[in-house]
């Protein structure tokens, strides 16, 4: 375990805090609620630090700064809510083409469209996996409580640099407006986990960032240091350069898929509390739910043991790609599944799914408030 | 010797994709000879372009270059610049690229005046797309998407960008290479943003349904409908109505760049110097 | 990579690989140096013919208009160029009114 420090603030600040500390030398954004503190924060931090923060015109501009600069070679990153995910889509499908490594925060509220700017919600899951077209592959993770809102960003920073492309950190109102202690990395053991993005060292003449092997990630240069090259969201060769050859076309997109799915092993975190007695005996619960959503559920499993029923949670850190062989090894051996979402079956459909089972009960709440621990102890003693 | 231009080229992107006659080859010609004259090093210059006909401008110079998405070059160019501020950044958009979809990004870009030369191919229509109204076609000129006779009332992009802020506005038309070129040389060289409009044909889509069918006869019509900006000063407003000024439209050298204001920033939350105030400001309103 | 080799004591030269037969610099011309030909294997059907070398001002219109970097002008330093006679004015003239060619029968005014 590493040299951990105790610090008393929200889970925006913490965002913006940990963002510095990784190393993030940009920053664009555009005042949204429920995220506009990561901004506020982080508007002062970055230029102590000798980095640039600039609210942009709009939120297309402030992922296009964001991914500009990220083209250039430093570590970048912009956060926002639903609406404005919306609104950066096309760009970040741009990131994913031209493997741009970009951090994006969603602190998320009630949708669709304008929805509950206020009121906390996890409606976005979904549009974290595919928010633009074509085909290629989110690393999503989100973080259930006020440490992760920092730890989360500094892995995204890290995974965003090792698999070049953009990496989403969703936090929802409730957590990123929450106010308290959390227990955190030292900036000195922060820095010493930064890998930083993979360099081409040879001659410029033979470089080609994009010729890689089929599960590997571009290998992109800094600007304005010899290796002439070109980014484009058009289908392109080892160059950059625009193509449509028809081998050359279907390689880079496999390759945009196979690079995240091949190691899923390196995004993959999960958290399972309480599970370690759950033997697959008649009666046995198994919660499962992510985000600020988590704490309800143990606050409500404490309660259910006391009541005599086994319960554990099981909470995925990486959302996408799903952690599909560790559920289905838990749903396999555990009847009772409960999935606990501020959406509708936005995760269950997932769960679903890698468990092949159509038997998954749910919990789910769209009016913007959050989920109650009594509300989940209730639906378990109601529905197993 | 002839000048070079293949040192600057990508030779392997040869020819260009551009219809024969195109307007975007002599302003590429026309800002390769600039960065010349410049002396800027292929490695310090980066050039961001959007969608359409532009947006291929970038891949054939053999500079850090950037296709970005359809209107964004601005934006994608700004993070560019603020993590690059020593590094000279160039935007190359067409009318719809840059005033139509992009307009947003052009004028904060201008509003900021950060150090970036926006370069529009202004030819009045959707040509990639093939012929539909773009916000500077001219009313009563066929497009596809208005086959009736166009209605939709244009505007001046150079215009916008004085309103909007920018401390370096021009205007050339191709059919004027050297002047061009010169315009460019300036547009660089000025610290601010810079937005210059290429008069440029697209005799394919906009000429052949508008009685121009040949590059010739698109670009004669550019001539017809553009004045040096000194003798077009002297002209009355009902004469200037249907002409636009060409040259150096405006050039401020007062107001501060966006990348050098933003070191006050830092200087403030290093300790450096107080607070940004009014006082700081010859503008305060 | 290729890049451009100048020929020796020529006035005006052409990448033909480039040239898209537009027709500018023949437009462009004020000497009738330019003129277009026939050429069944171009997708115009046309590409740029170097008919009067001789007669080349070296004003460089040509090498500036053409879009396609396919047109070059040998540098004054390195080459002496004619002075424009009225008999290029006529060629050039002639080439215009017959829609960029050159007329096959043309004869020169002297």
């Amino acid at each position: 375990m590493s040299a951990t420090r105790e610090i008393i603030s929200t889970g925006n600040d913490l965002a913006a805090i940990a963002a510095v500390d990784a190393g993030c030398q940009f920053f664009a954004g555009y005042p949204i609620t429920p995220s506009s503190e990561i901004m506020h924060t982080i508007s002062d931090l970055l230029p102590a630090a000798g980095g640039t923060a600039i609210q942009m015109e709009d939120e297309i501009g402030s992922v296009a700064a964001a991914i500009g600069a990220g083209m250039s070679g430093v570590r970048t990153m912009t956060a926002t809510s639903g609406p404005g995910i919306s609104l950066k889509a096309e760009n970040l499908g741009l990131a994913q083409m031209a493997e741009v490594p970009l951090v994006v925060v969603n602190v998320m509220r009630g949708g669709p469209s304008t929805g509950l700017p206020t009121r906390v919600s996890q409606g976005d899951v979904r549009q974290a996996k595919n928010p633009s077209h074509g085909d290629y592959r989110s690393i999503t993770l989100c973080a259930g409580n006020l440490a992760e809102c920092y730890t989360e960003v500094v892995r995204a920073f890290n995974l965003a640099d090792r698999f070049m492309q953009p990496v989403f950190v969703l936090t929802d109102e409730t957590i990123g407006h929450m106010h308290g202690k959390a227990d955190i990395p030292t900036v000195e053991a922060v820095q010493a986990g930064i890998v930083p993005r993979k360099r081409f060292e040879g001659a410029p003449e033979e470089y080609r960032p994009y010729e890689c092997g089929p599960t590997d990630a571009a290998v992109l240069n800094p600007m304005f240091e010899g290796y002439r090259y070109h980014f484009t969201g058009l289908h392109h060769d080892a160059k950059g350069f625009p193509t449509e050859e028809i081998e050359t076309c279907r390689k880079l997109i496999q390759r945009l898929e196979d690079k995240v799915m091949a190691h899923r092993d390196e995004i993959e975190l999960n958290e399972e509390f309480m599970m370690d007695d759950l033997t697959g005996e008649e009666g046995e619960v198994l919660i499962i739910a992510y985000g600020s959503v988590s704490l309800a559920a143990k606050e409500a499993i404490r309660h259910l043991r006391k009541d005599g029923i086994k319960a554990g949670l099981f909470r995925p850190i990486t959302l996408w790609p799903s952690p599909a062989e560790t559920i289905k090894k838990h749903t396999d051996k555990i009847k009772n599944v409960l999935c606990v979402e501020l959406n509708i079956r936005q995760y269950t459909e997932e769960v679903e799914r890698v468990s092949g089972r159509l038997d998954i009960e749910g919990l789910y709440k769209v009016n913007g408030r959050a989920i109650s621990p009594y509300e989940i102890v209730n639906k378990v003693k109601e529905v197993f | 010797m002839a000048f070079n231009y293949d040192q600057y080229l990508r030779l392997e992107k040869m020819p260009t994709l551009w219809c024969w006659g195109c307007g975007d080859g002599v302003v590429l010609k026309s800002f390769i000879r600039a960065v010349n004259k410049l002396g800027l090093s292929q490695d310090e210059i980066c050039v961001v372009s959007g969608i359409g006909c532009s947006g291929r401008f970038s891949s054939y110079l053999d500079f850090n270059t950037v296709h970005t998405t359809h209107g964004r070059t601005v934006a994608f160019a700004t993070g560019i610049k603020l993590a690059n501020p020593s590094k000279t950044v160039v935007c190359v958009a067409g009318d719809g690229d840059a005033l139509a979809i992009g307009g947003n990004h052009t004028i904060h870009g201008c509003r900021r005046n950060i150090d970036i030369t926006l370069i529009v191919i202004q030819n009045f229509i959707y040509g990639l797309t093939n012929s539909q109204t773009s916000p500077t076609t001219p009313q009563g000129m066929w497009t596809v998407s208005q086959k009736a006779g166009n209605i939709d009332p244009t505007f001046d992009g150079c215009k916008l960008a004085i309103a909007a802020g920018a401390s370096f506005v021009g205007r050339e038309n191709v059919t004027a290479p050297k002047k061009l070129e010169k315009l460019f040389v300036e547009a660089i060289k000025h610290r601010g943003f810079s937005y210059v409009e290429a008069m440029s044909n697209c005799h394919i889509n906009f000429g052949r349904k508008n009685k121009m069918q040949s590059a010739m006869e698109n670009l004669d019509w550019i001539d017809s409908i553009t004045m040096p900006k000194k003798k077009y000063d002297e002209l009355s407003p009902e004469e200037q109505l249907n002409l636009l000024p060409t040259g150096i439209l405006k050039q401020d050298m007062e107001v501060r760049e966006y990348c050098d204001m933003y070191e006050d920033i830092k200087a403030v939350h290093q300790g450096k110097r107080g607070v940004i105030t009014q006082a700081d400001f010859k503008k305060k309103i | 990579m290729a890049v451009m080799i100048a020929p020796e004591n020529t006035p005006v030269w052409v990448n033909t690989a480039r040239c898209k037969a537009c027709d500018i610099c023949v437009d462009a011309c004020p000497a009738g140096v330019l003129s277009m030909k026939a050429e069944p294997s171009s997708t115009l059907g046309a590409m740029i013919d170097i008919v009067a070398p001789e007669s080349c001002i070296g004003c460089n219109e040509c090498e500036l208009s053409c879009p396609d970097f396919a047109i070059y002008v040998a540098d004054k330093k390195e080459f002496k160029f004619a002075k424009l006679t009225d008999s290029a004015k006529a060629r050039q003239e002639a080439i215009m009114n017959n829609g960029y060619r050159l007329p096959l029968d043309y004869k020169e005014a002297n």
